[in-house]
């Protein structure tokens, strides 16, 4: 039935059943008959609720021990089949209809359509209520499939080691369970995987309460009728003789406790044999050595859903309660990434609806989707959001077959695909779509002039001049200045550019307004002239001052017409004229009181109202910064975050050293696909609103982002709050839409849209949840306290966080299982505690003066805050690769995937006969080891070798070994094209370099005040256990 | 003399408190999306000095005319307004004003409420003043 009709789908199962319930007189003769034929009742009715909705039992179950189980004692843990109250009173509502489903009269005819029920569908036939509980019947044998006396065997040693593993401290038997559980949740995330073969043993001495099916149940409750093949096998059903139903009945406690130990890993602490620190082991401690991993789980459940890259949610279980939402500790929200470069083969469709206008809700404005249904054969539709009953127009009009799908369903692709970009008519401008517009603004003071700065940034202008998106309506425009503002009249009847200076900075004015910003087609050589001769002009200017904000003006006013992008370089402290800075960080007694924070905002309110003037214009604005002093990143960092712009920070610039970063990044930021005066809105169903929004953007409602440039390094994050009212729906949409003008100068809307299944239970939110999403989202948070708060009070809050989430979370099993010593997490969350340390101590978190100076953090602050999930977590935890094996070897790139083997960030790895690359995604470093060999050395560096490897840089020598490493560091560069990886060279022992550049990154390491990995995991440990 | 003082701080309160009133509005509006953020901005902003000064002057003019009562309630929010000043956060932020929106408005719904308190007392003590004066007047006119 419902299988292959996505529209379906939404219909529910459950609800259809719910008239059964009614009737009490139902449970009632049952119940009596109970006591008369016991056994074979209580069999039954382990089974038959089995049979009906398999999920049903475990589900049940579950919630009985982990709702109710901490509050009330004495819940029937493994509960008699026959006493059904307990377990019933505290699972939603929906489960009591299975529960009371066993009637006897229904009894006979549900025997009977069991033992020879055909494959699929075939219910149908029987009786028309029960046929909704019936279309989930096939997977019943999944219970008695096994052969009885199979299962009987089997039986006893089960039975053994779940009972022994929770408590003995000897983790032998841990491995079992984390082996077997990848293993499960993987065939169990398929909602329609039926009774694996492997499964079916246990499943037969165990009944009702087979474990397996446990963590799919929920995501199956939350997904009814969805998926729900035709089982493999059916016949067995005749099986079902009394005395195996009996079985069932005395065998549960295996099954729950082996059910709820897959749920879970643990680490054992306290008394781990052949460990000398204080009880832990750390080649245990889980880490994240293969990189993010997206949740696969989602995707399987609701295939049309988005793809992960554009957007992500920090659990795929959404609530249904605020209390229960109030007991999941970690942000509950969603990280948008809505331009995502996506790979070849694999691109957004654009769809235009021409002349029928873009298909919208009435009510919530939400566009069309794969999850509406189309009901009234066709004529109308079903808002996927708010359930609106809208009309189809006429143009969009197309019948639908039998099963209620449309017949053009293959020749649309926004009813087909979570990601489509809508070509969108002129309802949706406001003013005619606007033409790419660069504005550089270039600081050529001493400084600048001194480092390269200049020479480069016109060298790197120059040649992507042909690439920047757009042609032939780009436009570009140029001022420089130091202590007076240089402007470049550009017209294309001139052949040289004319410089006309503005000194006074009080009263900024624009010279011929209209000739500054000209069509790049049109006045090519005109620009390219002024390119040329740009670092000559400069080179022996002398000039120390900076009038920084008058310049930012003046660039203001001549862009505020069009919009577009900004780009500033800046080298020194702005010093003249409206929005002038003084060296802040010069007061050390500053750090560590409450006005630290002080330090990481805009000092002069300038910069904030600058900002959002640029944004009302539609200007984003990026900020290259290159000094060496302080520059007062906070402050120019502001005008990029709320212009959703970028910081570009080369801390000592010089072009010979960053030439190359420079150059590559710039050309980045100016060829990449960007969307032009865009606004973001997040809709999602009733009951759920986005509530905060964390990123480099400004809001200009309550939830509508104005982004006056996207493009696909950026990402947004947001979080979810629920409503007073219980969720009632089982499922959540959400839908993202992006409306932007394209370089090409059409206007879009990009629209990705996602649903999640609603839950009511605990357990599940955690097991869905998705760590990079969660990491991304408290990364953000906690940055964003940085901004009022003392660092240490940001760290210890994300710190407090993670415990409190890790303790709900301990509470749900650790009373049951007496887990005494163990660390419990989630499956999903293995890696939060790692996460949670990196964040702690990364840049924007890290100590104070002492460990990097402000800009940095200020930097790494506003880049992190835009960082999509991938690289930020790359960023977090790096990759540390060890080369030089590889590069002795003598083969060539078939084997390159041996350097897949990351290691995890603690010297202890560092050995001293190898060479080492760590890769953040924004740096690389090459570590030489002491001891190795020479030759390795004079290979790769050639005649440096000996020489101090501050001063040397890496460069291909004309032999096998140097070519290979290139290889090697291009094949990582092209991992990641968003920044630039500069290769810094360091040597064993060479202090102060070496601790400064890698040893202080190797972040499972003690450093400083800061913890180790093992240190950390013990704490957060530690603390979970405090009353818990 | 002291029927004036009333009169005054009567029409002073009542215009603190239309100030504050409007800057309410206008911040329910924008959470409503039925103003743009700039205006909203630019109209709060355009308001807060005036409203601090205002208030100065009122608890200025009761510490001058030996009002201990009332100068001891009106001087905690003067230091308060002095302080927003001093640390620069008396203007209404553009950017970040949905983060602070729900704090702005509970800040100016208190704000508010001490006035409507002030207001009463005013009220109060200008019937008094009012009655008196026109007690005294009588008295006067019976002593003729």
């Amino acid at each position: 039935m419902g299988t292959e009709n996505p529209g379906r789908q939404q219909f529910p199962a459950r609800p259809a059943a719910t008239p059964f319930a009614a009737p009490p007189q139902n449970v009632m003769p049952f119940s009596s008959s109970g006591p008369l034929v016991r056994s074979e009742s209580s069999g039954f009715r382990s089974t038959l609720p089995a049979g009906h909705q398999p999920m049903m039992p475990p589900s049940m179950h579950m919630d009985g021990s982990q709702v109710s189980g901490f509050r009330s004692p004495p819940i029937a843990r493994f509960n008699d089949p026959s006493v059904p109250s307990p377990p019933t009173s505290s699972v939603p509502a929906t489960v009591g209809p299975f529960q009371r489903f066993p009637t006897p009269p229904f009894r006979s005819t549900a025997q009977v359509p069991l033992s020879h029920a055909p494959p699929v569908g075939q219910p149908l036939a029987q009786p028309p209520a029960p046929s909704v509980s019936f279309r989930t019947q096939p997977q019943i044998p999944l219970v008695p499939m096994g052969s009885p006396p199979q299962s009987l065997n089997s039986a006893p040693p089960n039975m053994n080691v779940p009972y022994s593993s929770p408590d003995s401290t000897v983790p032998a038997p841990r491995p079992n369970f984390q082996s077997s559980f990848p293993g499960h949740i993987r065939l169990q995330s398929n909602a329609d995987s039926q009774a694996p073969p492997i499964q079916s043993p246990f499943s037969a001495h165990q009944g009702g309460y087979a474990p397996a099916p446990l963590p799919s149940s929920s995501p199956f409750l939350a997904h009814p009728g969805g998926y729900v093949p035709p089982p493999p096998v059916l016949a067995p059903m005749g099986l079902q003789s009394r005395d195996q139903m009996q079985h069932f009945g005395s065998g549960p406690p295996i099954g729950s406790i082996q059910g709820l130990m897959e749920d879970f890993s643990s680490l054992s602490i306290g008394s781990v044999p052949g460990s000398i620190d204080p009880g832990i082991d750390p080649k245990a401690l889980p880490r994240p050595l293969e990189g993010d991993v997206e949740p696969k789980l989602l995707a399987e459940m609701y295939p049309m859903n988005c793809d992960p890259r554009y957007l992500r949610l920090t659990t795929s279980a959404i609530p249904n309660s605020q209390s229960l939402a109030a007991r999941w500790h970690l942000p509950l929200g969603a990280i948008v990434c809505p331009l995502a470069e996506a790979p070849d083969g694999d691109e957004v469709p654009v769809v235009n609806f021409a002349s029928t206008g873009i298909i919208r809700c009435r009510r919530c404005r939400t566009y069309v989707n794969p999850f509406i249904t189309f009901t009234d054969s066709g004529r109308k539709w079903r808002c996927s959001i708010c359930s609106l009953l809208n009309d189809v127009p006429g143009e969009y009009f197309s019948h639908l077959d039998a099963t209620g799908r449309r017949l053009d369903l293959d020749q649309r692709p926004e009813l087909t695909k979570g990601s489509v970009e809508f070509v969108a008519p002129t309802e949706y401008m406001m003013r005619p779509p606007m033409p790419p517009v660069y504005f550089f603004l270039i600081d050529v003071s001493i400084s600048a002039v001194r480092s390269g700065m200049i020479e480069v940034v016109a060298q790197t202008i120059r040649s992507c001049l042909d690439k920047l998106p757009g042609f032939p309506r780009t436009q570009i425009g140029f001022a420089t200045f130091d202590s007076a503002i240089h402007f470049y009249n550009m017209k294309s009847s001139l052949t040289q550019p004319q410089m006309m200076v503005v000194s006074d900075l009080d009263d900024i004015f624009v010279p011929l307004p209209d000739d500054l910003l000209v069509n790049l087609s049109e006045s090519r050589n005109v620009v390219e002239t002024f390119l040329d001769s740009l670092p000559s002009m400069f080179q022996d200017n002398m000039n120390v001052e900076s009038a920084f904000g008058p310049a930012l003006k003046a660039a203001f006013m001549v862009m505020s017409q069009l919009g577009g992008k900004l780009l500033i370089f800046q080298n020194t402290l702005p010093s003249l004229g409206v929005g002038r800075l003084k060296l802040r960080v010069d007061d050390l007694r500053v750090y560590g009181t409450d006005k630290e924070h002080m330090l990481r905002l805009p000092e002069d309110p300038f910069y904030k109202q600058m900002a959002a003037e640029l944004t009302k214009n539609q200007i984003s604005l990026n900020a290259y910064a290159f000094s060496e002093k302080y520059t007062d990143i906070a402050s120019l960092g502001a005008l990029a975050k709320y212009t959703g712009g970028q910081v570009y920070y080369y801390p000592s610039f010089q072009s010979a050293t960053h030439g190359e970063k420079l150059r590559h990044e710039l050309s980045r930021d100016l060829t990449r696909e960007t969307a032009w005066e865009a606004v973001m809105r997040i809709r999602c169903g009733k009951g759920v609103r986005f509530t905060s929004y964390h990123g480099n953007f400004m809001l200009r409602s309550t939830d509508l982002m104005a982004l006056p440039a996207v493009d696909c390094d950026k990402a947004y994050a947001a979080q979810l709050s629920l409503e007073d009212t219980l969720l009632t729906t089982q499922t959540v949409y959400f839908q993202v839409a992006l409306l932007y003008t394209a370089s090409c100068g059409e206007r879009r809307i990009r629209v990705h849209t996602a649903a999640a299944p609603v839950v009511a239970d605990l357990g599940e939110m955690y097991r869905q949840a998705d760590s990079g999403a969660i990491v991304s989202l408290l990364s953000r948070l906690a940055i964003e306290k940085t901004l009022s708060h003392k660092l240490e009070d940001a760290r210890n809050s994300l710190q407090l966080r993670i415990v409190k989430a890790l303790k709900e979370y301990r509470n749900l099993y650790a009373v049951q299982h007496r887990l005494g010593g163990r660390m419990i997490y989630p499956e999903s969350l293995k890696f939060l505690p790692l996460y949670g340390l990196a964040i702690c101590r990364s840049k924007p978190l890290r100590g104070g003066y002492a460990d990097a100076p402000l800009d940095e953090c200020c930097s790494a602050g506003y880049t992190m805050m835009s960082l999509p999930v991938k690289k930020l977590l790359k960023l977090l935890y790096p990759r540390l690769v060890r080369l030089d094996e590889y590069l002795l070897k003598a083969s060539t790139q078939a084997d390159i995937k041996d350097l897949e083997k990351t290691l995890p960030l603690a010297a202890e790895n560092l050995d001293a006969r190898g060479l080492y690359l760590y890769d953040d995604g924004f740096r690389f470093i090459l570590w030489f080891g002491r001891a190795l060999s020479p030759d390795v050395a004079m290979n790769l560096l050639g005649a440096d070798f000996a020489a101090e490897l501050s001063k040397v840089n890496l460069y291909e020598h004309d032999n096998e070994m140097s070519r290979k490493l290139m290889r090697i560091i291009k094949n990582f560069r092209d991992s990641d094209h968003s920044y630039y990886q500069l290769c810094h060279l360091v040597r064993q022992g060479e202090q102060p370099r070496e601790s400064f550049l890698l040893l202080s990154y190797l972040l499972e390491d003690q450093m400083g005040g800061a913890n180790g990995y093992v240190n950390w995991f013990l704490q957060i440990h530690r603390q979970v256990q405090q009353n818990a | 003399m002291e029927l004036l003082l009333w009169a005054l701080s009567f029409f002073i309160d009542l215009a603190l408190m239309a100030s504050t009133f409007y800057q309410l509005v206008i911040l329910t509006d924008l959470e409503a999306d039925y103003i743009n953020i700039y205006d909203t901005a630019s109209r709060i902003n355009r308001i807060v000095i005036p409203e601090f000064i205002v208030q100065g002057v009122l608890c200025a003019v009761f510490l001058i005319t030996w009002h201990w009562f009332m100068f001891l309630m009106t001087v905690p929010l003067a230091c308060y307004h002095v302080m927003l000043f001093l640390k620069r956060q008396h203007l209404f932020d553009v950017t970040e004003a949905f983060r602070f929106l729900s704090a702005e408005k509970k800040f100016r719904m208190i704000k508010l409420g001490f006035y409507l308190a002030v207001f009463a007392i005013i009220t109060f003590r200008l019937a008094l003043s009012v009655f008196n004066f026109l007690s005294d007047a009588e008295d006067a006119v019976h002593l003729f």
